[in-house]
């Protein structure tokens, strides 16, 4: 059927066009207002060069945000894939074929939430004087506790909703996929007396490994997106101990300052880390997928 | 007996799992029907008269209003740009070879990496300089960027499980390469592109951080309206919250049945291709 026709062209080149649009204009626009000193208030502006980025990094508060993004990062992509797999086994394991597929639906629900409803549901949860999730911590230690006003548990209350989306998510597809598997090779290893977790760990997960590195690559780029959580529960607070680098970008733009120029070159330096990082692994991914 | 004890301790993380989900919902959504007395409570409580006060209150509010048809209009006609545009285009990497077809779709998935804070940032000066920030059209206009990528990356897979003897078939029956598209693979695909669709809507009805920095009030949408109440000052309306929250999750939650069943066929596939 491979005959000359419009329909490529026809069906690809507007569309694109306008993708590219869509995407490049505010890019290389960001770089543009990165390079001036635009304040929201205030539409006169001039080139001020690297000045902005120059600023970024003698700004503490700056520096805080990386760091936190970054642990923020490590700590959500581990805590996914360790709730994830575990919990994929063992419902592979432990559960009738149709009990696992209505627990398969019931585990998507936390992902389609919207972020700010999951936000607010544990915001609500975690309420130090009538919140469900602490009531029994309230009983044990007799006085409330505020897991998002202290600054070393605000961040691991976060998380927990994050994983509370993705790993629950994460395991149905990690479920889906033990069930795509042939039964073959994991009989033949309980054959050879293989206790239970040898199987999924040397036989069932290295079959997976493909699917399972896809999982770790999305998840890293969504954890990028913790803005809605945080705004909606701590606002980057207690002080500034989980404000990462797109709610500090926003505060500065938007709340505190309107210096809609330094928080852009902030984007800028973002887009850059992150499309650097994301291109390179991309790569590899692909490399790790077909080896 | 051993086995039996690991298969019981196992069931019994799950269910502890399992209620992690139902609980906390099922709490907001109980306090949703709660007087503010019932919530304020030291001990939870699980029995009280319900009252529909919340609900109604939530509901007669203008602003709710406001954000619920804003996101009605512009969820709806960034998911139809999406859908109109991307389809033809995921069909066309999917079916024809062509020299940019691997490039296409790494662009595709690239807008992904786009951190949201980094488009949003001179969008607003963009739409501020156009005089169309805080319009609908400025949102739509950024949300398809969202829908369009979206519905490419899920709807070429889906293109490609269409058998080829089939539309070969067609083409032989004297169909023309367009006639194929709209009578032959659209049809077929149709169930998995329904998935890709309703998977978009999802992600701009839910989408926050953008409608948060391009909208400051004629175009506010209902996450935005949401989050405004949550962050209400001392005297927290704790049971207006809980509405409006319960209000703002159900369309995502309507389309559960879909996109598991999407979930299932796109994971059933590839693995076996």
């Amino acid at each position: 059927m491979k005959i000359r026709t419009s329909l490529p062209i026809v069906f690809t080149v507007p569309t694109m066009a306008a993708l590219a649009i869509l995407a490049f204009v505010p890019t290389i626009d960001a770089i543009n207002i990165a390079l001036q000193n635009r304040e929201l208030s205030n539409p006169d502006s001039v080139y001020v060069g690297f000045a902005n980025f120059r600023a970024l990094f003698d700004d503490p508060r700056f520096l805080n945000s990386v760091w936190v993004s970054i642990k923020w990062e490590i700590l959500t992509v581990v805590a996914t894939m360790v709730v994830a797999i575990p919990l994929a086994v063992l419902l592979f394991e432990a559960t009738s074929p149709n009990v696992r597929n209505a627990l398969c639906v019931l585990f998507i629900v936390p992902a389609l939430l919207p972020r700010v409803s999951a936000a607010f549901v544990w915001r609500f949860a975690f309420h130090p004087l009538f919140g469900l999730a602490v009531y029994p911590l309230k009983l044990i230690t007799g006085h409330p506790v505020d897991l998002l006003a202290d600054p070393h548990t605000a961040m691991l209350a976060v998380a927990i909703v994050d994983v509370w989306q993705w790993g629950l998510l994460f395991s149905v597809v990690i479920v889906k996929l033990l069930e795509t598997l042939p039964p073959q090779p994991l009989e033949a290893a309980r054959l050879d007396h293989a206790r239970t977790w040898e199987v999924y760990a040397y036989v069932a997960l290295p079959m997976l490994r493909g699917a399972l590195i896809s999982l770790v690559f999305v998840k890293m780029i969504e954890s990028l997106r913790a803005f809605d959580l945080i705004y909606v529960m701590t606002r980057g607070g207690p002080g500034i101990t989980t404000e990462t680098l797109d709610m500090y970008a926003f505060s500065q733009g938007f709340i505190e300052s309107g210096r809609i120029s330094y928080a852009s070159s902030m984007a800028v330096l973002m887009m850059i880390a992150t499309t650097v990082a994301f291109t390179i692994l991309w790569r590899r991914v692909r490399r790790w997928q077909e080896a | 007996m051993a086995r039996g004890l690991s298969r019981l301790a196992a069931r019994a993380i799950i269910a502890l799992v399992a209620a992690s989900v139902v609980v906390p919902i099922m709490w907001t959504l109980l306090s949703g029907f709660k007087n503010r007395v019932d919530i304020v409570t030291p001990t939870p409580m699980l029995f009280f008269t319900p009252t529909l006060d919340n609900f109604l209150y939530v509901l007669e509010r203008d602003s709710v209003r406001a954000g619920l048809i804003n996101s009605i209009i512009i969820s709806g006609c960034s998911v139809l740009i999406g859908a109109t545009f991307g389809l033809p285009l995921a069909y066309a990497v999917a079916r024809y070879p062509m020299r940019f077809a691997n490039d296409i779709q790494f662009f595709v998935l690239s807008l992904r990496f786009l951190p949201p804070v980094a488009i949003a940032i001179p969008l607003i000066v963009i739409w501020l300089d156009v005089g169309l920030y805080d319009t609908r059209l400025a949102l739509i206009v950024t949300y398809s960027l969202l829908t369009l990528a979206t519905t490419i990356w899920l709807a070429i897979p889906a293109f490609r499980r269409v058998p080829n003897e089939i539309e070969e078939a067609a083409f032989v029956d004297g169909y023309g390469p367009y006639a194929i598209f709209f009578l032959i693979a659209l049809p077929i695909a149709w169930k998995s592109l329904m998935g890709a669709i309703v998977f978009s809507f999802v992600l701009v009805w839910n989408e926050f951080l953008i409608a948060l920095m391009l909208t400051t009030s004629d175009a506010k949408t209902l996450p935005v309206v949401a989050s405004e109440m949550t962050q209400l000052g001392r005297d927290v309306p704790w049971g207006i919250l809980n509405a409006s929250v319960i209000l703002l999750s159900l369309p995502p939650l309507l389309f559960l049945g879909v996109l598991s069943s999407f979930l299932n066929s796109a994971l059933k596939t590839r693995n076996q291709g």
